[in-house]
């Protein structure tokens, strides 16, 4: 047992073989291995393998959804196996939400797959979310990052204000602001006075390691 | 518009046999579509709704719902602007999937949008249940007047029906990460999905649009640009798909039908992965499905290309001893966010790259809300000044300042739209 199932964990996670990955994690568990270890050594490992695979061009979009797939179901099954914050116990804490008047899910949700995976703890406030519920979330949550998503031209200025509240609230003095989506891009994410910009889910984990 | 056999004639002598006078817009773009030049480098009217509509201050609930606002809007706002070929857009992706039921989110501010959160299509058994197309549910009528008015309007060869091609169509019914599984898989179930794609949503929609005197309508398709689907995705799936929409429309409705607009266009965001080979996959690909030759941009990170590597597919991929024309596309983002002295460096670049040999036009892949005005009309005007035939040897030494407009609002006074418009702001 060990270092070879973890292989055939990362490896189905990697090429987003859902229920070969599944399988194998309830096959670690059953044989005693440690869920961090199989979390860390199987399915991390897989899925930042697709990362780099997207970075070199190798991977593309259609890839990387099977493999955020393995990595999700995957996680389902160990999760109840993990003792509480273990999984997360070094990283920062994100809080993440798609601004209001937009439902558009997949840059998120690739997002959250992709700081999970780094160690992030991430909160997932969904889609459509006002902007009272970020202002909430960052009282309640104390997050060190808050991110904003949005996939529309129109829908992005409510990132604007977002921010604008946070500051007024004085919240912003440990809380770094990372925003997203399609329209978005660097010039805008100074317009509007955030802290980075992610231009993919690769970029911002890359970008919330360095806040 | 002008006579449209007139303009393509015109177009056609200009560009192949008297390059002499100056050409009205619709034939500048004619004469470049042949893989010549016209007098000066045209400039396409982009996808401009939401800008529009921002510009022109009319509200949102009003304007996605009432195709006669929506088309003069648009039309008021591209003739402000000065584009050559005007265009009429609308929010393309949605008529379908809402006329079927499926959940949409309204806005005060812009277009709406499918919340794909709640799928209308969750599983096989939902294809069933849905049936066919209903065309007088939803805005389908909206969408079918829209088409009708942008012929009505004079837009000549310009008119045209809009759609939803049927990837996309998958993707909002059913969410784009459960279309790319059926892909690759469950491809039984893929086909399914198109057949219903196809067949029972959107021919519906066409034959409607069809019956309302629509001669050509286009179907959008920017889930299957790169990387949202691979070259070899688009080639395997989307493409033999829009032939089938093609041969029906042809045969039961006498209509052109071009699906895949946008489909395999190359929208790496990454400038350290751009790839030469697998832009030139793309571009092959997109070639496939595009009504007429072309070298087609349309969404991708253009600012930060080689447009070398453009210029050299074009040429590389010449007919009848012509480059492919080329529709060089702004980045819509690069555009909002630059200052007007930059896009004119960029447009400057461009037309030293690949104008000088002709066959080269200008469009924005989709002007954001909140652009600056200025940036539109100091790009318009670069591309004309910069881009007259003969292109000068020196570039660099005409300078192109940003451009002094009319505010839009003193502009529209007098003009056939303004009562549409100054009305539509009205409170009700």
């Amino acid at each position: 047992m060990g270092e070879g199932l973890y292989q055939a964990i990362s490896k189905a996670v990697t090429e987003g073989e859902e229920e070969e990955a599944v399988k194998r994690v309830q096959e670690a568990l059953k044989s005693g291995s440690p869920p961090v270890e199989i979390m860390q050594r199987g399915i991390v490992a897989g899925i930042s393998k697709a990362g780099e695979l997207w970075k070199a061009n190798e991977y593309f979009l259609p890839d990387v959804i099977m493999a955020a797939d393995a990595f999700k179901a995957a996680m389902a099954v160990l999760k109840p196996s993990l003792k509480e914050g273990e999984g997360a116990k070094k990283g920062k804490k994100v809080v993440m939400g798609v601004v209001q008047g937009d439902v558009h899910d997949l840059g998120k949700s690739l997002v959250i797959a992709m700081l999970t995976s780094a160690g992030f703890e991430v909160i997932d406030l969904g889609i459509d979310v006002p902007l009272q519920k970020f202002i909430d979330a960052a009282r309640e949550q104390k997050p060190d990052i808050i991110g904003l998503g949005a996939y529309m031209t129109t829908t992005m200025l409510e990132m604007k204000s977002i921010i604008a509240e946070l500051e007024k609230q004085g919240l912003r003095r440990k809380l770094k602001v990372m925003v997203g989506g399609v329209p978005t891009s660097q010039e805008f994410a100074d317009q509007v006075g955030a802290d980075a910009w992610g231009k993919d889910a690769l970029d911002a984990v890359q970008k919330a390691l360095k806040l | 518009m002008a006579n449209p056999m007139l303009e393509i004639l015109r177009g056609l002598i200009y560009g192949n046999i008297l390059p002499v006078g100056k050409l009205s817009p619709g034939a500048r773009v004619f004469a470049t579509l042949m893989g010549r030049h016209g007098d000066i480098v045209p400039f396409l009217a982009p996808q401009i709704h939401d800008h529009a509509m921002t510009v022109a201050k009319v509200p949102a609930r009003k304007y996605y719902y009432d195709a006669e606002l929506l088309v003069d809007t648009e039309l008021a706002v591209e003739r402000w602007y000065g584009f050559d070929a005007p265009m009429i857009t609308a929010d393309n992706y949605n008529f379908e999937v809402e006329a079927l039921g499926a959940k949409m989110v309204y806005s005060d501010y812009g277009m709406p949008a499918v919340d794909t959160n709640q799928p209308l299509i969750k599983e096989r058994a939902d294809l069933d249940r849905l049936g066919a197309l209903d065309p007088t549910k939803g805005r389908i009528p909206v969408g079918v007047e829209i088409a009708r008015l942008s012929a009505a309007k004079g837009l000549g060869l310009f008119a045209n029906g809009l759609f939803c091609s049927p990837f996309s169509f998958i993707c909002a019914a059913t969410g784009y990460p459960k279309a790319v599984r059926a892909l690759r898989k469950d491809p039984a179930y893929a086909k399914e999905l198109f057949d219903y794609a196809e067949n029972k949503a959107i021919f519906p929609y066409l034959k409607a649009q069809a019956k309302a005197g629509v001669k050509q309508t286009i179907g959008a398709d920017a889930w299957s640009a790169f990387p949202n689907l691979t070259p070899e995705m688009v080639d395997e799936w989307v493409v033999p798909s829009a032939m089938r929409l093609k041969e029906r429309g042809k045969k039961d409705l006498k209509m052109r039908v071009s699906a895949g607009a946008a489909a395999a266009d190359y929208c790496e965001e990454d400038p350290a992965k751009f790839n030469k080979e697998i832009m030139f996959k793309c571009l092959s690909v997109a070639l496939k499905l595009l009504p007429m030759n072309m070298t087609m941009t349309v969404m991708g990170r253009t600012q930060d290309w080689d447009m070398r590597w453009v210029q050299e597919f074009a040429v590389k991929n010449k007919k009848w001893g012509r480059k492919l024309p080329i529709y060089a596309s702004l980045n819509s983002r690069f555009v909002r966010d630059s200052t007007p002295q930059q896009i004119v460096e960029k447009i400057r670049e461009w037309i030293n790259i690949m104008g000088r040999d002709g066959g080269l036009m200008f469009f924005i892949g989709n002007v954001p809300a909140d652009t600056p005005p200025v940036n539109v009309h100091t790009a318009l005007q670069a591309v004309h000044k910069l881009g007259h035939y003969p292109i000068a040897k020196d570039l660099s030494a005409i300078t192109v300042e940003p451009h002094k407009f009319t505010p839009f609002d003193d502009w529209l006074k007098g003009q056939p739209e303004a009562d549409v418009i100054f009305k539509a702001r009205e409170k009700k």
